[in-house]
C-alpha cells in the first residue's frame, strides 16, 4: 500500500504543479458549457427536429394515429398500458406517447395527456401538440383539453440547452485526461524514470494504477465543478439553470465509470504513444472524433438515423446516455446499468491492452 | 561473484544482436569497468540487469539467479541510470522521498535514508528545490542519491558523471570509491578511460555485444604491453581501448 500512496501523491504533486494540464481539464470544458448552453439556447427552443418515435395508448387510437403521422412523427406499436408507455419513454426508447383515456369525444371534460421524452426539442413538442389538436378535430367539434407532462424530466418543462451541454462537455473535458496522463507518462519514460522504477521492482500493474487513484480524483472534481458551472455560472450569464437530479449516487456512478474509461483510454495512448507528439494527436484526434461521433458536439437528435445509429460506437455517447438517463430521465440504476457496463468494460480492454503492449515491448 | 553468463539480446526490429553470448564474471567488492564505444552494449547489459529487458543467458550472484535474488531481496540491486532519472518538478527532498517509499521505506527509516544519502551526495542545502532547477553536477549527484537509497549491495552506474564540470566529477569519483569501500560490488560504465584506470580494479571492454578483454585492470595493460607500449604520462588504458575496438567513428 505504501508504495501505491507514494505513487498517488507523486503524481499529484506533479499535477498540480502543471498549471496548463489543469487549465485544459478545468477552463475547457466550462468554458464549452458557457459557451454552447449560451449559443445554442434558441436552438433548443425553437430549432431543428428529427423523426420521432410516437404511439398511442388507450380508447380511439386507431383514429387518432393517422392523424399524427408524418412530417417527422411516425408511429409505432401501442405498448400495453400507459404505465408500459411511460416505462418506455423513460428508458428513451419511445419519444411520445398520446394518452387516450375512456369516454374521450363523448365527455368534454376527459383530458389528453402527451408524454414526452426530455430529450426532445421542445419545438417538435409543440409541434406534436398542434397536430394533436388537428387530429382530435376529426373526433370532436372542439380542441380537447390536453395536459403535457415530460417524463422524468427533473425541471417537469422543456429540457433546456444546459441540460443537454453540461452533461456533453464534461464527458469532453474527462476524456482530455488524455494529455496529462500521456504527457507524465511519457516523460518518465524519455527521462528514464520508468525504467528506474522497473528496477526498483514496482509492478507495471501498481505504476498504471498509481496513474488511475488521482486522476478519478480530478475527473470527480471536474464533474462538480462543471455542474457547479451549469447550476449557477450559466443562469448568472443569462441562461438557464442546471435542474439537479435527485439520485445523486447514480450520477457519481456514472461520473466514475466515465472516468475509468477515460484514464484507461489515456493509459493506453501514453503506453502506445513513443512521443509526446505522437501522444498529442492521438489522444487529442480521438477525442474529438469521438465527441463529433457521440453527439456532444452535435446533439444526437439533430443527426440523421443512420448517423445515429454510428454514434452508439462513441463511448461519449454511452457516457452522455447515462448522463441523460440520470439528469433528463430521473432514472433508475437499471437505467443505466448498460452504458455503466459498457463503459466498464471499455476500461478494462483498454487497461489490458496497456498492460500487454508494456509486456511486448519489455520482452522485445 | 556477479556471473553473466552467454546473455544475448537483439532489439525488436534490429536487424543485429546487440549482445552476443556475452559474459562477464565481476568479482564481490570493488569496482568492476564496462567500456566500449557507442552502441557496444554498455547501456543493454546494465539494463537488463537491472530487469528492465528480459534476455536470453543466465545472470547469478554467488551462484543464485539475479532474478529470484531481487524477488527474495529487492534492494539487493541499485541503479543510478545515464539520464536524470527523476521528477523534474518535485523538489529533491520529494524526489528521495517517493524512491524510497515505493521500494517500500517508510516512517523513521525513509528519514533516516533520505538523511544520509542527501548528506552522502552533498545536496542538503537544495533538498527544497525543485530538482528541474538544479545544475548538471547537483543532477548527477541527486541521480546518485536516489540510488543509494536502500543500500544495495551491488550498483550499477551508467555514466554516472556525463555532463558534470571538473569539480562535480571529483566529488563523484571520490563518492563512488567510498561506497566501494564499504564492500559494494559497483558496476561502472564510461567512456572516460582516465576515470576507469582511477577507479575500477576490473575492467571489461567490449564491442559490438562481445567482450574483447577482461580481467583485473593491471593485469590487462601489463598483459597487452607488447601491443600497447606503457609510456611515461600516457594514457595506457585508451592506447589499449583503441588498440582493441579500432579508430574508426561510431554511431
Amino acid at each position: 500500500m505504501l508504495p501505491l500512496l507514494a505513487l498517488w501523491v507523486k503524481e499529484w504533486l506533479a499535477l498540480s504543479r502543471d498549471v496548463h494540464g489543469l487549465a485544459v481539464l478545468f477552463v475547457m470544458p466550462a468554458v464549452f458549457i458557457v459557451i454552447m448552453s449560451l449559443a445554442l439556447s434558441d436552438v433548443f427552443r425553437d430549432g431543428s427536429t428529427r423523426q420521432v418515435s410516437f404511439a398511442v395508448v388507450g380508447a380511439d387510437a386507431a383514429r387518432l394515429v393517422d392523424g399524427l403521422s408524418g412530417e417527422g412523427f411516425k408511429a409505432t406499436p401501442s405498448p400495453a398500458s400507459e404505465s408500459a408507455a411511460r416505462e418506455m419513454v423513460r428508458k428513451g426508447s419511445l419519444a411520445l406517447v398520446l394518452v387516450v383515456p375512456d369516454g374521450f369525444g363523448a365527455d368534454p371534460s376527459v383530458k389528453l395527456k402527451v408524454l414526452a421524452d426530455p430529450t426532445l426539442p421542445p419545438v417538435q413538442i409543440a409541434t406534436f401538440l398542434q397536430r394533436l389538436q388537428g387530429a382530435t378535430l376529426g373526433v370532436k367539434s372542439s380542441s380537447a383539453p390536453l395536459t403535457l407532462e415530460v417524463v422524468g424530466n427533473p425541471g417537469g418543462g422543456k429540457p433546456s440547452s444546459v441540460q443537454q451541454n453540461v452533461p456533453a462537455w464534461l464527458i469532453f473535458g474527462m476524456f482530455f485526461v488524455v494529455l496529462p496522463i500521456s504527457a507524465l507518462f511519457i516523460i518518465e519514460r524519455r527521462d528514464g524514470t520508468l525504467a528506474r522504477l522497473v528496477s526498483q521492482r514496482v509492478p507495471f500493474p501498481m505504476l498504471l494504477a498509481g496513474k488511475v487513484g488521482p486522476f478519478f480524483v480530478i475527473n470527480l472534481a471536474q464533474a462538480v465543478l462543471m455542474l457547479a458551472a451549469g447550476r449557477f455560472l450559466v443562469p448568472w450569464l443569462g441562461g438557464e439553470s442546471l435542474a439537479l437530479p435527485a439520485r445523486w449516487d447514480l450520477l457519481a456512478a456514472v461520473a466514475a465509470c466515465t472516468s475509468l474509461a477515460a484514464i484507461g483510454w489515456g493509459l493506453l495512448v501514453a503506453v502506445g504513444s513513443r512521443t509526446l507528439e505522437q501522444a498529442t494527436v492521438i489522444g487529442g484526434v480521438g477525442n474529438i472524433l469521438a465527441a463529433a461521433l457521440g453527439g456532444i458536439m452535435v446533439p444526437r437528435f439533430v443527426m440523421p438515423e443512420s448517423m445515429q445509429a454510428w454514434a452508439g460506437l462513441s463511448p461519449m455517447a454511452w457516457a452522455l446516455d447515462a448522463f441523460h438517463a440520470v439528469i433528463l430521465r430521473q432514472g433508475s440504476a437499471a437505467d443505466i446499468a448498460a452504458p455503466c457496463a459498457k463503459l466498464l468494460a471499455l476500461a478494462a480492454a483498454l487497461l489490458a491492452a496497456a498492460f500487454w503492449l508494456h509486456q511486448r515491448r519489455r520482452a522485445s | 561473484m556477479l556471473k553473466v553468463e552467454g546473455v544475448s539480446f537483439r532489439y525488436a526490429g534490429g536487424e543485429e544482436p546487440v549482445l552476443r553470448q556475452l559474459s562477464i564474471d565481476v568479482p564481490a567488492g570493488g569496482i568492476f569497468g564496462l567500456l566500449g564505444p557507442n552502441g557496444a552494449g554498455k547501456t543493454t547489459l546494465i539494463s537488463i540487469l537491472a530487469g528492465q529487458l528480459r534476455a536470453e543467458g543466465s545472470v547469478t550472484v554467488d551462484g543464485t539467479p539475479l532474478e529470484e535474488l531481487r524477488r527474495r531481496e529487492p534492494a539487493s540491486l541499485g541503479l543510478v541510470p545515464q539520464e536524470f532519472a527523476f521528477y523534474p518538478m518535485l523538489t529533491c527532498v520529494e524526489n528521495l522521498r517517493f524512491f524510497g517509499a515505493v521500494q517500500g521505506l517508510g516512517g523513521a527509516r525513509l528519514r533516516e535514508r533520505v538523511d544520509s544519502v542527501a548528506n552522502f551526495a552533498r545536496i542538503v542545502n537544495v533538498m527544497p528545490r525543485r530538482a528541474g532547477e538544479l545544475s548538471g553536477g547537483l543532477r548527477r549527484r541527486l541521480n546518485l542519491a536516489i540510488g543509494l537509497l536502500t543500500e544495495p549491495r551491488i550498483l550499477l552506474l551508467d555514466e554516472p558523471t556525463v555532463g558534470v564540470d571538473p569539480q562535480s566529477r571529483s566529488f563523484l569519483l571520490d563518492s563512488i570509491r567510498a561506497l566501494a569501500g564499504e564492500g559494494r560490488t559497483l558496476l561502472y560504465t564510461s567512456h572516460y578511460m582516465e576515470e576507469v584506470e582511477a577507479i575500477c580494479d576490473h575492467v571489461a571492454i567490449i564491442d559490438a555485444g562481445r567482450v574483447l578483454r577482461q580481467g583485473a585492470l593491471a593485469e590487462l595493460l601489463r598483459d597487452d604491453a607488447a601491443v600497447v607500449p606503457v609510456r611515461h604520462n600516457s594514457r595506457s588504458l585508451e592506447q589499449l581501448f583503441m588498440h582493441l575496438t579500432s579508430r574508426s567513428l561510431r554511431d
